[in-house]
């Protein structure tokens, strides 16, 4: 009994550590968005609220949070409410099998505990997948249930995008389970310990260099970012899915986005580029102070994930939107067959040259 | 080259170049924003801003009521109510004039058609108000802003040029009229 109670103690704290941390880098991602796309396009960013703008966030927050909430008339107003949850949750449930750090198992009042990982369930990856796709509902709920007509385009492009592009996601990260062999995010980043040339990224047999590719090309189009950001085209759709949001319902909808963009590039990073694995070994603190290591891990984790959202910033900063059926042409025509030619390859490669 | 062009497009040259020149501007960092209400750009001369009334160099007004500037109008900003000088039965004045700044699209046809140029453009441009009745601007508040913009003023028509005085301006022994 004791033991349970310590258990979920031990694991509501994790939660609510992993919720903070990832509350807080969407927080400090909006100023961060705003300021690199600023300097990249030869501005300044958002420079009033404290010095160089730094307290930007909180004032937007709290803008957010003091503005009226308005339930459009004619609305859904069940779907409407639930469909900025929808969006929300599942883009933070993910974040429940995202192995942060090394797979260390410390004791604590005589219960196995996992710290850098909340759940380590052997699915990690379908499980990530699936809530993805719940994600997807509460978009194109949001466009039906907001009874407006930019909305409803906004919410149908979202639904078939997002579709389109998930297959592609999906496709992608089957030659890399074919290649560790588990579905868990954690024996997955354990296949590639050691040096760099042991990512899946460069790995032997069959490096997965195009099927990385293709991931975050997709990754992008899943999460509605520029320049796959059909379903909130400004210049035609007014803001798309929640042109009719306001208040905190519309924060809940920039949370998941920004939660979304958090969560493809820690998979992007785990899968791809060895997650908390460093470059090279002696990159790590190792020998006697091997016990740190998990410190290296959790920085090389970060540095790896900051990069695929400075990608994505540096992306919105330099593409224009690209036009609908172009979106789906390349979707359909392009990245399916690149992905399935990769999963055939690598399931030759892989059945030739096993990995030892 | 038909082959460099086909890699060219599975490497994503053309967006890859994107990349590049928004990474090097990203380097080399240098804002050209101006930070507006601490900072202020430095106005050329030809500005084209609020619109003023001028004076002559002894106070008087320059108008002279003959509505060319709301004939001139685009937007029908103007309004002029023209009326006689008192004691000067050839010389008429603005009794009343009115702008309705809130349409008005600083297109400059008012000054120039206007023929004793009592119309002026000035340099402020911070007009914002919360109520836009206060952009409904009269006589005495255009000759204000005139006299704020424009402290250097012109001498009278009629000292500067001799000429003009024949039909603006009322002589004291004019024969009288024959009736
Ligand atoms: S600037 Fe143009 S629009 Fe404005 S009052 Fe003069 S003529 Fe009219
Ligand atoms: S401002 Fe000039 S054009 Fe307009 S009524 Fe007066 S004199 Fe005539």
């Amino acid at each position: 009994m004791v033991e349970v109670g310590i258990k979920i103690g031990l694991s509501i704290t994790q939660i609510a550590v992993v919720m903070g941390v990832v509350l807080l880098t969407v927080m400090f991602l909006t100023l961060a968005e705003r300021k690199v796309i600023g300097w990249m396009q030869d501005r300044m960013g958002p420079m009033e609220v404290g010095p160089y703008g730094i307290l930007q966030p909180i004032a937007d927050g709290l803008k957010l949070f003091f503005k009226e909430d308005i339930v459009p008339a004619g609305a859904n107003k069940f779907l409407f409410s639930l469909a900025p949850i929808l969006a929300l949750v599942p883009a933070l449930i993910g974040f429940a099998v995202i192995p942060f750090g090394p797979n260390l198992t410390v004791e604590i009042f005589g219960v196995q505990f996992q710290p850098f990982v909340i759940s380590d369930i052997n699915i990690g990856i379908l499980y990530i997948l699936a809530f993805t796709s719940i994600g997807a509902y509460g978009v194109i709920l949001g466009g039906w249930a907001s009874n407006s007509k930019y909305s409803l385009l906004g919410g149908l492009r979202a639904a078939a995008q997002v579709i389109s592009y998930e297959l592609n996601v999906g496709l992608a990260i089957v030659g890399v389970i074919l290649l560790a062999g588990s579905l868990s995010l954690v024996k997955i980043t354990e296949a590639q310990s050691g040096w760099f040339w042991n990512w899946f990224i460069f790995a032997p047999p069959f490096p997965q260099l195009f099927a990385f590719v293709v991931y975050v090309i997709s990754s992008v189009a899943e999460t509605n970012r520029m320049p796959f950001d059909l379903p909130e085209a400004e210049s035609e759709l007014v803001a798309g899915f929640f042109t009719e949001y306001s208040g905190m319902r519309f924060a809940f909808f920039f949370l998941a986005e920004y939660a979304n963009m958090i969560l493809v590039s820690c998979i992007a990073a785990t899968l791809f580029l060895g997650g908390w694995n460093a470059p090279a070994p002696f990159l790590q603190f190792h020998g006697s102070w091997a016990n740190l290591a998990w410190a290296s891990g959790v920085f090389w984790f970060t540095v790896k994930v900051y990069f695929f959202l400075f990608l994505f910033f540096w992306l919105r900063a330099t593409l224009p939107r690209l036009r609908y059926d172009q979106l789906m042409r390349f979707g359909w025509k392009v990245m399916l067959p690149i992905a399935l030619g990769n999963i055939l390859i690598t399931a030759i490669a892989a059945y030739l040259f096993p990995r030892g | 080259m038909k082959f460099k062009a086909w890699l060219k497009t599975i490497i994503f040259y053309e967006i890859l170049i994107g990349m590049k020149a928004t990474l090097m501007h990203l380097l080399h960092y240098k804002p050209i924003t101006l930070q507006y209400p601490h900072e202020k750009r430095i106005l050329p001369d030809s500005y084209r801003g609020m619109l003023a009334l001028l004076r002559y160099d002894d106070g008087t007004e320059k108008c002279v009521g003959c509505d060319l500037c709301e004939a001139a109008c685009p937007s029908r900003v103007i309004k002029v109510i023209s009326a006689e000088v008192p004691d000067e039965p050839t010389k008429r004045f603005a009794k009343e004039y009115y702008m309705d700044m809130t349409r008005c699209l600083f297109c400059g046809l008012c000054v120039q058609a206007c023929p004793v140029d009592a119309l002026g453009m000035t340099r402020e441009y911070e007009w914002a108000v919360y109520d836009k009745r206060q952009l409904l601007l009269n006589k005495g508040q255009l000759l204000a802003i005139g006299d704020r913009s424009y402290p250097v003023r012109e001498k009278r028509l009629e000292l500067q040029h001799p000429n003009v005085a024949f039909f603006n301006v009322a002589f004291k022994h004019l024969p009288p009229k024959e009736s």
